[in-house]
């Protein structure tokens, strides 16, 4: 339990999508100048990495995963080579029946956030936690966790930069910083002061 | 020649007008986690413009064919296959750049700049000028990431592509490196920095005020 | 019969409007049968040739890398100047595996059920799970064995710290130890890289005369013969190091290997 904690916190605030990893900027940049928007897009990611990283997990070691197929007599099978072609074929597909059951059975949370979720079909975040739990060899419960924590790390992340954005517009600055290049700087700073949480998280 | 010189357009319009990277912020994901050295950055650039114009040539050649229901699948499927084969061949020839990537090849398929150039251009026009803006746009994105990651390397380490070019304190130079350069918060700033030149430089690219902000004692009665 | 003629009806496929639900399934499968033939052939063709690179960089960076242990080379002509021979050992029976040869290891950790998960617990290092095998130099003098030469994983600040730790023939004594990858804060822990603090690790020793584990990475300057100097600054980095080697010469770790190797075995 307490090295599930440790993941979460660690994927929220160590390993912060955007800031450290510098994954998911597209929309993190664009999506990020209110913070209405930026939360809608936030919660959007959250629900989609909470649910795509766990399902990725079970595939890839049921199917993809070098020796996956033992069961049926085939050790030496190994078909990871596929697993970005999966991913994303995955994500695709949940963010379509995420829509499709958000429609169906909570229509509020759909005229909300609906809007951001086609945006998340290939995600470099959403992609990129599927990619990151292959590679640190997580179970299923870490990488329910990992996902749920990632995804919470962006959307802290972008609703922050929401919420300097905002303020920034009634600034005047200079015409070459406007908007995208406030944008960089601002998110450094802040890159910057997530990286005083590394020595949150004990191992 | 008037295809030479509106060939020669779209492949130089990407480099600064257009550059996808500065005035688009399209493609930045993969671009500056790859930029702490320059054989990564010129690796990564080398292989989004492979996959890009190979793309863009694949969708142009079958763009009538296309239904428009499935139209992005069928790209991002080609776009992602492309990119296993550029990862498989790293992973063959150039194994220890491939490390170091990680997992950055891999999300070339997800980058903006592949779907949005086959999206918007390479589905909509013949093979040549479409493999022609792709490259366009892969240079545009290389020239970015060349410049970030010669900074970061050149400032952080002293070295360019692993040659010492600014001699070390610790080993009887001058130059203390800029530890800053090495971690994440340096690209932003560096990019910030970029794109805050390039605006100046040409304004045509810069961004409308959102509230312009009142001149004051002349419009008071 | 003009119609069965393969060119016509591909002709007439291409002629159908897009819309048509038949066209779209029929180009979404010829798309999804082309792609994935690609790739398979792509993976299937690389692979040898992968394999092939791989494990050739991986021998030849670990060869640079023992030569690289500080001290190493004057122990090796010491000893007669002989090559350093090497094993796949089971880390469970502290013995050489039965089976699986340094070719083939990196295939048999590709498998899941070659790794132990550790208990929390166990996982002094924090590296989650542990290889069950692994490939280890040895140094003889004689039919004793001089020096051996393993490879250890632990979990740093920012990543993985990978070395390789020279023991002493009485498995007590460390003889050296080289970092071949991290990803600690340059300046601070990165400063594990370096040669002389490398250096200072040859004559410590691992464990008192009861059997526990005393070796450790000093905060601050280390004093006696079971402690190393910290790195000022970089005392998560220097807290890491000291579990992953305890971890290591420990029961989990290669403490059966030692004890085998003490007792002559090898």
């Amino acid at each position: 339990m307490n090295d599930l904690a440790a993941l979460f916190l660690q994927a929220m605030f160590v390993e912060n999508m955007p800031l450290t990893y510098f994954l998911g900027l597209c929309t993190f940049l664009a999506l990020s100048r209110r913070p209405d928007t930026a939360f809608g897009l936030g919660v959007a990611v959250i629900l989609v990495m909470g649910v795509t990283v766990p399902l990725n997990q079970l595939i890839y070691s049921a199917v993809l995963a070098p020796g996956a197929w033992r069961w049926a007599g085939l050790p030496e099978v190994d078909l990871s080579y596929l697993s970005l072609l999966t991913f994303i074929g995955v994500v695709a597909g949940c963010v379509q029946l995420l829509e499709m059951v958000l429609d169906r059975y909570l229509p509020k949370v759909q005229a909300a956030f609906g809007a951001f979720l086609p945006l998340l079909t290939i995600h470099c975040a959403i992609i990129g936690g599927s990619l990151f739990m292959v590679e640190r060899r997580y179970d299923f419960t870490q990488a329910a966790v990992y996902g749920l924590g990632s995804g919470a790390g962006f959307a802290l992340a972008v609703v922050m930069l929401g919420a300097v954005r905002a303020r920034l517009a009634y600034a005047d600055l200079p015409a070459g910083l406007r908007g995208l290049g406030a944008a960089f700087l601002i998110t450094g700073m802040m890159s910057l002061g997530f990286s005083s949480f590394a020595q949150m998280v004990a191992p | 020649m008037a295809a030479g010189a509106s060939l020669w357009g779209t492949l130089t319009a990407p480099l600064i007008r257009q550059n996808p990277v500065t005035l688009q912020i399209l493609g930045i994901c993969s671009a500056l986690a790859v930029t702490t050295s320059l054989d990564t950055a010129l690796t990564m650039a080398i292989s989004l413009t492979v996959v890009v114009v190979l793309a863009a040539g694949i969708v142009s050649l079958i763009r009538r064919h296309i239904p428009t229901s499935i139209r992005l699948i069928v790209q991002i499927i080609i776009i992602g296959s492309l990119v296993v084969v550029i990862d498989q061949c790293l992973k063959a020839w150039f194994f220890e750049l491939s490390q170091r990537l990680s997992v950055f090849v891999s999300l070339i398929a997800t980058n903006c700049i592949v779907l949005g150039r086959t999206e918007s251009f390479a589905r909509t026009n013949p093979p040549l000028p479409s493999m022609v803006d792709a490259l366009g746009n892969g240079l545009g994105y290389g020239l970015v990431l060349v410049v970030i990651g010669a900074c970061r390397e050149l400032f952080g380490t002293g070295k360019l592509l692993g040659v010492q070019i600014l001699p070390l304190a610790e080993q009887g130079g001058w130059f203390t490196p800029l530890s800053l350069m090495l971690l994440a918060p340096s690209a932003f700033f560096l990019l910030g920095a970029l794109v805050w030149a390039m605006r100046s430089l040409w304004p045509e690219q810069a961004d409308d005020p959102d509230f312009p902000p009142h001149e004051t004692g002349e419009e008071r009665p | 019969m003009a119609d069965l003629n393969p060119f016509s009806l591909w002709r007439r496929f291409l002629n159908t409007p897009n819309d048509n639900r038949a066209k779209t399934l029929a180009v979404a499968f010829l798309v999804s049968a082309a792609c994935a033939l690609l790739v398979t052939a792509a993976t299937v063709l690389l692979r040898p040739i992968q394999a092939e690179n791989r494990a050739a960089e991986q021998q030849a960076r670990l060869e640079a890398l023992i030569a690289a242990v500080p001290g190493i080379s004057e122990l090796i002509a010491a000893s007669g100047g002989e090559a350093l021979s090497t094993v796949v050992v089971d880390l469970d029976r502290g013995a050489a595996a039965t089976g699986i040869t340094p070719e083939t290891l990196a295939a048999a950790l590709a498998e899941q059920g070659n790794w132990t998960a550790l208990a929390p617990a166990d996982d002094i290092a924090g590296i989650g799970n542990r290889p069950d095998y692994a490939q280890i130099y040895l140094l003889r003098s004689g039919e004793a064995v001089s020096l051996a030469i393993l490879p250890v994983v632990g979990s740093g600040y920012n990543g993985r710290i990978q070395a390789l730790l020279a023991l002493d023939g009485d498995m007590r004594r460390l003889a050296g130890i080289a970092i071949t990858e991290q990803m600690e804060t340059p300046g601070l822990g990165a400063r594990i890289e370096e040669p002389l603090w490398q250096q200072s690790f040859a004559g410590k020793q691992l464990f008192d005369e009861s059997g526990a584990t005393r070796f450790a990475v000093a905060r601050g300057p280390g004093r006696g013969e079971f402690e190393v100097d910290g790195i000022t600054g970089a005392t998560r980095t220097s807290n890491a190091v000291t579990n992953m080697v305890r971890f290591w010469v420990g029961p989990k770790g290669y403490g059966p290997l030692m004890a085998a190797i003490r007792r002559g075995e090898f």
